[in-house]
């Protein structure tokens, strides 16, 4: 076999436009991560390692806010919990809050007094600021078993399911004809099994019989459904997750207006575009780095709340550093220091991400961000959108 | 012949002491021989990356990826070749430790090219993702045992061999510094385009530096296969660069004494804390509530002495009085943090023991280090007689000017 057809062997492209909306999903969290890397690179020229442990902190509050709630895992497991879109917005400012309140104690006491030094001593203080919340955090955080936010707490379940090209017409009716025997089956055995009292697992012959006839309706039909299913191309797309993706959208557009239209966007452009002259110009230029902090924490601590809630994901406290990784790579991808370029990026390396999974290389998945990284960074150091001006020397 | 004299006296110095250390490594048990063994590798691995870091001024946080590169290859040829013979023992592990740098020096080059074109915060992520990269593809071949990781058959437990592997890394980059070769490696570090102007081939030096630093950390890579015995992707995560890195920042970039020693203190620290004893003789554990308390006022601490240090004006008395007032002040600072802390019942129930706090030490250490003296315990000095004496304000004695 030559190699390229090697290479597609595990590729099934009816599942493509779903890994694409996959991908966008989770691009558009790497894209709020992003932001905070971008935008502190941007002020302070400062890869704020740390920031990715940021995330990791909000997630926490995200769990012990639900834990506030009444989402314990001990409540959970019992009874019937109603939750509402209210616990989930209480979950996301919590997690901003916290977020951004941890950024500026990080910026205050880590990174302000190294301002003076060169910036190879601040990134080394942020290597050991992210190192101590990692292990730091190991230390008083519950890490085993690993708990994770309950799904709970999400009152939007159920799925959005949308069919890009419908499956040929003659399967489809295949399938509606095979459902009507399959439920008449079913019902049969379940009335069976209702008017005898039977075991379900310990059956008397004529029981076993009603059962096989109901379990080969059942595969029949699901046969077919899946015939039905892999033979057109949809997407699925959990309620939760859009959610997850409007909110990051219009935190992003928040974020966007606060930065164009606002004196201290303004102000914050001027800094970014020039520290020592913008400081001569009259601008508090310690008050727009901690406002940089506090909206690229809060950023991530919503992105933090988001993946937590939606996703599920088991918390450690090295939570953050893959998708830290990945957002700087997204940051870095669209032009560090420029907003826009963050998002793209973002959604670009939730794609490519999910792309590596659809090709059947899902145990690559962390080392992608770092091969895009290093490409970048040697062909085009500016990124897709930022300008291309080398560093000066 | 004066010169060929102390050579040869140092060599037969640096043999004896290779020796002492493994005479005294073997009397003890065996927990005490691996952390000696493991200083070795340490010091080998901080004053190799000080080659890298400090002494040509590049910024590689991926050296754990050169050791991995290093043990894996030893390990693979071992397990693959060896035939067993006790005889070609010493010479089957001198080859590895060959065959190891070799390979990582092939993996310094590939990673070394990328900082022709970058610097500073970049080169340092770039390199990062490099040792990433090697750790997930090793993880992902099964002909190494993937996550699991690898059996090493033959095992050595040659001490003396691996501090001998420290004292010649140590040798050669002292030499090098010296030599005019080395003046290269330093102009590179002080100002890239002066040197090009200069004359120096920055791109060589560059690459050079890359290669030699890795080619010893492989050479150690290879010696702690065939130590331990086993290996796997986890033993070379990426702590273990960053722990790396601690040592050469504690040490001061630049300086190889610097490196040795704080490689040395810092491979002993955790396991001293692992060896305390509470007050009923078992591990000492003490609550969450103080640890955390701890930690955050001392890195505080640190912050406002270092503001301290930068804003004091007056006579060195008041300043030390500052800095008493300050410690003071966060002493009672940590009081009530800590009490804040207790009225978090799960804090308070927490008992972490001392031994847990290895990676905390080694953050903090690098905090407080970029804090309070982001140059290192001695910068750029190396800790020689000379250096001594000028602390201690004993003037070397000058030396006679012939008149020409």
């Amino acid at each position: 076999m030559p190699l390229s057809l090697q290479l597609l062997a595990g590729v099934d492209f009816h599942t493509l436009p779903q890994q694409v909306v996959n991908g966008i999903m989770l691009g558009a969290i790497y894209a709020l991560i992003a932001l905070g890397y971008t935008m502190v690179y941007g002020v302070l020229k400062l890869i704020n390692f740390a920031h990715g442990e940021v995330y990791m902190l909000g997630a926490y509050v995200a769990l012990f806010a639900s834990w506030r709630l009444g989402f314990t895992p001990e409540a959970t497991r019992g009874t019937n919990l109603q939750s509402s879109a209210f616990n989930l917005v209480i979950l996301l400012l919590a997690s901003m809050a916290i977020c951004a309140l941890i950024g500026v104690i990080i910026e205050r006491f880590a990174y302000r007094p190294m301002r003076q030094h060169a910036r190879i001593a601040s990134l080394i203080t942020a290597i050991g600021v992210s190192m101590f919340l990692q292990f730091g955090g190991a230390l008083v955080l519950p890490i085993s078993p690993e708990p994770n936010v309950s799904g709970e707490i999400n009152p939007y379940k159920g799925t959005y399911q949308a069919s890009l090209t419908p499956s040929p017409t003659a399967l489809v009716r295949q399938r509606d004809a095979a459902k009507q025997p399959y439920e008449a089956a079913q019902k049969t055995f379940d009335e069976y099994i209702a008017a005898t009292h039977e075991d379900r697992f310990n059956l008397s012959p004529k029981g076993i019989e009603a059962r096989d006839l109901a379990q080969q309706a059942e595969r029949t039909y699901k046969d077919l459904e899946s015939k039905v299913e892999s033979a057109g191309v949809s997407v699925i797309v959990p309620k939760g997750q859009l959610v997850m993706l409007v909110t990051a959208v219009f935190l992003m557009l928040l974020l966007r207006h606060l930065v164009m239209r606002t004196r201290a966007g303004r102000a914050m452009r001027a800094v970014s575009h020039d520290f020592d002259s913008a400081a001569l110009m009259g601008v508090n230029v310690n008050r727009i780095v901690v406002l940089t902090f506090v909206l690229g924490s809060s950023m991530a601590g919503a992105g933090a709340m988001m993946t937590a809630t939606f996703l599920g994901t088991p918390l450690t406290t090295f939570y953050g550093m893959e998708a830290g990784v990945k957002a700087f790579t997204a940051a870095v991808l669209g032009g560090i220091g420029n907003i826009p370029g963050a998002v793209l990026g973002g959604l670009l390396m939730g794609v490519v991400e999910e792309m590596v999974v659809w090709a059947g290389y899902s145990s690559y998945r962390d080392a992608i961000a770092f091969v895009v990284l290093i490409l970048v960074l040697l062909f085009r150091p500016g990124g897709l959108l930022g300008s291309a001006t080398m560093e000066k020397i | 012949m004066k010169f060929v004299l102390g050579r040869l006296l140092s060599i037969a110095a640096a043999l004896g002491l290779c020796f002492a250390i493994d005479v005294f490594a073997h009397s003890q048990n065996d927990y005490t021989q691996r952390l000696v063994a493991l200083a070795g590798l340490y010091v080998t691995l901080s004053v190799s990356l000080n080659l890298i870091n400090g002494i040509t001024g590049q910024f590689s946080i991926g050296h754990a990826a050169f050791y991995q590169v290093g043990a894996y290859c030893g390990g693979f040829l071992s397990v693959r070749f060896y035939d067993g013979s006790p005889v070609h023992g010493l010479l089957w592990l001198l080859v590895m430790m060959a065959a190891g740098a070799a390979a990582a020096a092939g993996a310094g080059l590939v990673v070394g090219l990328p900082s022709l074109r970058l610097r500073g915060d970049y080169l340092a992520i770039v390199t990062m993702g490099f040792g990433e990269i090697i750790r997930i593809i090793v993880q992902n071949v099964d002909a190494f045992g993937g996550p699991y990781g690898m059996n090493v058959q033959p095992k050595f437990l040659h001490i003396w061999l691996i501090w001998l592997l420290a004292v010649s890394c140590i040798a050669v980059c002292r030499n090098l510094v010296s030599s005019a070769h080395g003046l290269q490696f330093l102009a590179v570090r002080e100002d890239e385009i002066a040197a090009g102007a200069m004359g120096v081939n920055v791109t060589r030096v560059k690459v050079t530096a890359f290669m030699l630093g890795s080619a010893f950390a492989g050479a150690a890579g290879a010696l702690l296969a065939h130590f331990e015995g086993f290996i796997t992707p986890a033993t070379f995560a990426m702590d273990v660069s960053f722990i790396i890195l601690t040592m050469v920042v504690l040490g001061g970039s630049g300086s190889i004494t610097g490196s040795v020693i704080s490689a040395a203190f810092l491979s002993y620290l955790p396991e001293y804390l692992r060896g305390l004893k509470g007050p009923e003789g078992g591990t000492l554990a003490v609550t969450g509530a103080s640890v955390a308390a701890a930690l955050f006022a001392t890195i505080i601490a640190a912050g406002i002495i270092r503001r301290l240090l930068d804003q004091a004006r007056g006579t060195p008395r008041s300043r030390a009085l500052g800095v008493a007032g300050i410690v003071g002040a966060t002493l009672i600072g940590k009081i009530v943090i800590q009490w804040g802390l207790l009225f978090i019942p799960y804090l308070r129930e927490l008992k972490i023991e001392a031994g847990q706090l290895r990676m905390v030490i080694f953050a903090v250490t690098l905090i407080i280090v970029m804090l309070l003296r982001p140059q290192g315990m001695l910068a750029h000095h190396e800790l020689s007689w000379a250096f001594i004496g000028k602390i201690l304000g004993i003037k070397a004695p000058a030396k006679a000017v012939t008149p020409a």
